[in-house]
């Protein structure tokens, strides 16, 4: 598949917005659907339907083989060691709270320290609040350097004998640094810590290993990914499935239910309760498939390239100031202007077809240490070429003008 | 009018000019008012009169064009009116921000109106109608002694 050629994949860039073609940079927010997944979420609906693990009819061991299929190609696409360190849930905002909630009953008790960056989405900070909360957790945040950036050092810094699981972004949505999870990894379990890390903007966009990161947890966001919406992935060692409790009870996580007592099952079962999201856990498939025929090094290079590009032209653009410069970055290209606010510059850039998100992306701890109420975002997809940067360039220019800068 | 359109005009006349800027000395109500969302803030001060007549209004604020230049063109046309009819504007124009296609009152003058209903091309985006009634939220609030900074998340 010629990634030249990939819009053609996604039926959304069929149809006008507002008379505009899209120009769609909002995929750090997320992504858009290529065909195969829609159609795939239409077939499964309409004549594979049934609900897994449960009923021995026909349609039911078939959508249970489906629905295990996607569990075995998120296995391989990530590189885990086992298909059951792989658990579906609704979202990677649900894989964190699983994670801080059963690890946090487990483990944590008060005076404990939880260390996150200052980089944290509001699904890796929130959970952990929690725990604050209810149990006198402490939660220490490792500091961003000057670029917006987190090195082995800043985490190293903030970690005490008290702190008991380090819980890091991969990607940060708005400065677009790449952390090193190996290293940070290899220092923590050195001293004996776990690691989660909030992959929702890697997954995407970067080649995933979870043997090769050696990280403790991996939480990821399918709907960022060309996948379906309400459903995340949490990547987790075996050892801590095992150990930890389940996360909610009901259908299909038990083993055995009487009046005086509740044996639980096997993984992966025991932390998927209830129906799941059926239909997207199997389309989602589709999306993996998808993905393998772009190849992750084309998609890398490609977004890469877009990156470069992107920058080099919002730096030559006057008044336009980029946020973050790390030492490694993906995808994301945020920005201010000077004097005008970034929801005026994100309706503005609207009426020209071109969708960019502005607020705080859910990172306000960030926001308030780099002096800012709300930011701009343009952040990148596969599907995303040169000259839908231009046009962000250009419409930034119509802005520009608009309020006289 | 379209988006843009309504950027071109507020700018031209209230983003670079904006009406009842500042604080000034002897308000005697004033009331503040946060759109979490765009991080938008305004604080706004009152003089009411003897007779409940709106003497003297002003704002102080940051945020998006739309939510100033709101503040702006309310407190230009508030002053003067008194308690009962500022409280009335307020309530039309929340109507027409939402959903009504005009404003239903014979206490404007046409170009006041016009000018008002310039802000009714973000009636389709709410997130937006936060900004614009930002400063309309925080005036009711001042005219009715509440206490606690209004909230228009």
């Amino acid at each position: 598949m010629k990634i030249e050629n990939i819009k053609k994949e996604f039926p959304i860039f069929n149809n006008k917005v507002q008379n505009n073609d899209l120009v769609y940079l909002d995929s750090a927010n997320s992504s858009q659907k290529p065909l195969v997944v829609v159609d795939r979420i239409y077939d499964f609906y309409t004549k594979e339907f049934s609900n897994v693990g449960r009923s021995v009819h026909y349609l039911a061991v078939a959508a249970t083989n489906l629905y295990e299929n996607t569990r075995s190609a998120v296995q391989k696409y990530i590189n885990a060691k086992h298909k059951n360190e792989i658990v579906f849930t609704k979202g990677a905002t649900e894989a964190i709270n699983l994670v801080a909630n059963t690890f946090g009953q487990k483990y944590l008790k008060e005076g404990d320290e939880i260390l996150l960056t200052e980089l944290e989405h509001h699904s890796n900070y929130v959970p952990w609040h929690y725990l604050r909360k209810n149990k006198g957790i402490k939660i220490n945040f490792a500091e961003i350097d000057e670029h917006g950036d987190i090195s082995l050092e800043d985490i190293e810094k903030q970690i005490t004998n008290r702190t008991k699981i380090i819980a890091i972004t991969h990607l940060s949505n708005v400065t677009g640094a790449i952390l090193p999870i190996k290293e940070i990894t290899e220092l923590a379990h050195s001293k004996g810590i776990p690691v989660l890390v909030d992959g929702c903007q890697s997954a995407p966009h970067m080649k995933m290993n979870m043997q090769d990161l050696d990280c403790d947890f991996y939480a990821i966001s399918c709907h960022k990914m060309y996948g379906p919406t309400g459903l995340g992935v949490l990547y987790a060692k075996k050892k801590w499935l095992d150990d930890l409790p389940p996360y909610q009870g009901g259908g299909g996580m038990i083993n055995e239910v009487k009046k005086d007592d509740i044996s639980f099952g096997e993984l992966p079962n025991k932390f998927e309760a209830g129906t799941m999201a059926t239909a997207q856990v199997i389309a989602f498939n589709e999306s993996i498939n998808f993905l393998n025929k772009i190849g992750v090094e084309n998609l890398v290079k490609h977004e890469n390239d877009l990156l470069n590009y992107g920058e080099e032209l919002l730096r030559k653009n006057n008044s336009v100031k980029l946020i973050g410069n790390p030492r490694k970055k993906g995808a994301v290209l945020s920005f201010t202007i000077d004097g005008i606010h970034p929801h005026d510059i994100a309706t503005i850039l609207d009426e020209d077809g071109v969708a960019i998100r502005a607020g705080h992306h859910c990172c306000q701890i960030l926001h308030d240490k780099l002096g800012l109420t709300a930011s701009a975002r343009a952040s990148l997809g596969v599907y995303n070429s040169k000259d839908d940067l231009d046009k962000l360039n250009e419409s930034i220019n119509n802005c520009k003008k608009i309020f006289n800068k | 009018m379209n988006l843009k359109e309504l950027y071109q005009e507020i700018i031209l006349d209230h983003g670079k000019n904006p009406r009842n800027l500042g604080k000034f000395d002897n308000f005697n109500k004033d009331a503040k008012g946060h759109n979490p969302l765009c991080g938008d803030k305004v604080h706004l001060f009152l003089k009411l009169d003897e007779n409940k007549k709106v003497n003297d209004i002003s704002f102080e604020g940051e945020g998006c064009a739309i939510s100033m230049a709101s503040a702006s063109i309310m407190t230009d046309l508030m002053k003067g009116k008194s308690e009962k009819d500022a409280k009335e504007i307020i309530e039309k124009f929340l109507d027409m921000i939402k959903e009504k296609d005009d404003i239903d009152t014979k206490l404007l003058e046409e170009d006041e109106k016009t000018k008002l209903m310039s802000l009714g091309g973000v009636k389709n985006y709410p997130m937006r109608v936060k900004c614009a009634t930002l400063s309309w939220h925080a005036l009711s609030s001042a005219l009715e002694d509440f206490q606690k900074e209004v909230t228009t998340e």
